[in-house]
């Protein structure tokens, strides 16, 4: 009882602070927005060719899309391959990071080629991989992993090595088995570190995902956008693009919010309006 | 010193030595229509270096990145600034930079091929659209970050709004906008191939196209082997200004 005697008069007006903060940045947003879909629109409309997207058309096509089977299907075969790819990523990405960041040996042997591929424009292997994997999915999931998978594994191996020392230290004055200091020290500690690759990795995995289908034409929602657009139904193709604008903005806030959902401890620094 | 420093050196060295065999030892034990031996792939490279069409890809390439990226310097860097000063501004625009920063940008190269056809200005704008969003984002966090003493000090002594710019704004936020341009540099390399790769193709996009349509591995991979040499040049590159302006950030 005196414990929320106590708390709730702070938690209320840190509520109302929060919630007077939002209004007096919703009205300047919503008036951006709707003076940059105005803009466009009058732009398409006096300048550009009918089949151009605009606001109103755009808008009017979202239902018919939506329910198109053409583009579930689309949307399921790329979440389903992102999905697939990014997980892989997770997987083999960390085992890779963790062995990077807690050996010398390991980290001068491969550091180097983990650098040279990650300033690698991704795009450039997609003849190759479409070469060796054939026109198929396997070379979307091919171009995902290899999208996605530098920036898990650097971003791990730096959590790894930055495990501080005491940590370490006390497991080993406590004789812990090498297991237990990697799942409970060392993983844990580099969890902030994934999280990051991961946003980083998610973004890079959505692009790859895209360019794979516009290369290889397998179904997608790349593919559908492409199409679309080739057959000038502009504003059916950008639902597609709307769409995996959700998916970039979703990554984010799911990285953040599990940031602050599971790491508490761990801020980025919180930027105030 | 030296032979500490060489010493350092050493596993760097065996790995690459270890690299290079394992793909000459892979490269010949498979078929070549799916991986060439590294010897071969140096083999094609010389040729075409010295048959004269990689340079001129090389140069076709250099531009089209140059004017894309410029042009992202040009207009992201200012409007980053200005965003930051004019508060209004900045909090109904930020929402949509940050959407469209999260947006893969891939997506609307369709549009842009429909809309604006095969020339060079599509492709600087894809280029540019890649490039863009890095270098305002990181700008207006910078320009954010300012000290409100400093503008304030400059605005009791009656700082015109240009010597605040020039004198306050613009070398506070300048290693903001490198950090920027370290970033920018990878996605522009992207936007680059992808724009070669789906719009009209030149280049070194249209080299490494080319090599794959003829089923010329080794030109594949000799074209990879290049423009992953000149990624890992660039990206050296902008660490090197990240750091050198980060000297002025205290």
């Amino acid at each position: 009882m005196a414990d929320q005697t106590l708390t709730a008069p702070v938690s209320a007006g840190r509520q109302q602070a929060a919630a007077s903060r939002w209004s007096g940045s919703f009205v300047p947003r919503l008036l951006t927005g709707i003076a940059i879909l105005l803009t466009w629109e009058i732009v398409v409309r006096a300048f550009a060719p009918a089949y151009v997207a605009k606001p109103s058309t755009v808008l009017l096509a979202i239902p018919r899309v939506i329910v198109d089977p053409a583009f579930l299907q689309a949307l399921g075969a790329t979440l389903w391959a992102v999905t697939e790819g990014l997980a892989i990523t997770i997987v083999v990405g960390t085992a890779i990071g963790v062995l990077m960041g807690r050996s010398d040996t390991v980290d001068r042997m491969i550091r180097v080629y983990i650098n040279g591929f990650n300033a690698l424009p991704m795009i450039i292997v997609l003849p190759l991989f479409s070469l060796w994997f054939g026109y198929s999915p396997a070379t979307r999931i091919a171009t995902i992993i290899f999208a996605a998978i530098f920036a898990i594994t650097m971003n791990v191996a730096d959590g790894a090595r930055s495990v501080p020392r005491e940590y370490l230290e006390v497991a080993r004055a406590f004789r812990s088995p090498r297991m237990s200091v990697l799942t409970g020290i060392v993983l844990p500690a580099s969890m902030p570190y994934l999280l990051a690759g991961f946003r980083l990795a998610a973004g890079r995995a959505l692009i790859g995902a895209v360019v794979a289908e516009f290369f290889i034409s397998a179904g997608g929602v790349g593919y559908y956008i492409l199409y679309n657009s080739r057959s000038y139904h502009h504003d059916e193709a950008f639902v597609g693009v709307l769409l995996l604008a959700g998916f970039g903005v979703g990554f984010e806030l799911l990285v953040s919010w599990a940031t602050q959902r599971f790491m508490p401890w761990y801020r980025r620094d919180e930027k105030s309006n | 010193m030296v032979v500490n420093s060489f010493r350092r050196h050493v596993p760097l060295w065996l790995s690459l030595f270890a690299g290079v065999a394992a793909w000459e030892i892979a490269g010949r034990s498979t078929s070549a229509a799916f991986m060439v031996p590294f010897s071969e792939t140096l083999v094609r490279l010389w040729q075409l270096i010295t048959r004269g069409e990689f340079i001129a890809q090389l140069i076709d390439s250099a531009e089209l990145f140059v004017t894309g990226f410029v042009l992202a310097l040009i207009v992201g860097a200012p409007l980053g600034m200005l965003l930051a000063r004019v508060r209004v501004l900045r909090i109904g625009i930020e929402p949509y930079i940050m959407t469209l920063y999260a947006t893969p940008m891939v997506a609307l190269i369709p549009f842009i091929l429909s809309i604006m056809g095969f020339g060079f200005a599509p492709k600087v704008l894809v280029v540019f659209l890649f490039t863009v969003f890095p270098v305002l984002y990181n700008t207006v966090e910078g320009a954010r970050s300012i000290k409100p003493e400093l503008i304030e000090v400059a605005k009791s002594f009656r700082s015109s709004e240009w010597a605040l710019w020039r004198e306050v704004m613009l070398p506070y936020t300048l290693p903001y906008t490198m950090t920027g341009v370290r970033q920018a540099i990878g996605r522009a390399l992207v936007g680059m191939i992808a724009a070669e790769f789906f719009l009209s193709s030149t280049g070194l996009g249209q080299l490494i196209m080319g090599a794959s349509q003829d089923f010329d591995t080794a030109g594949v991979f000799a074209s990879i082997l290049v423009i992953g040499l000149i990624g890992v040049g660039l990206t050296r590159l902008g660490l090197n200004i990240e750091q050198y302006f980060a000297r002025w950030r205290q």
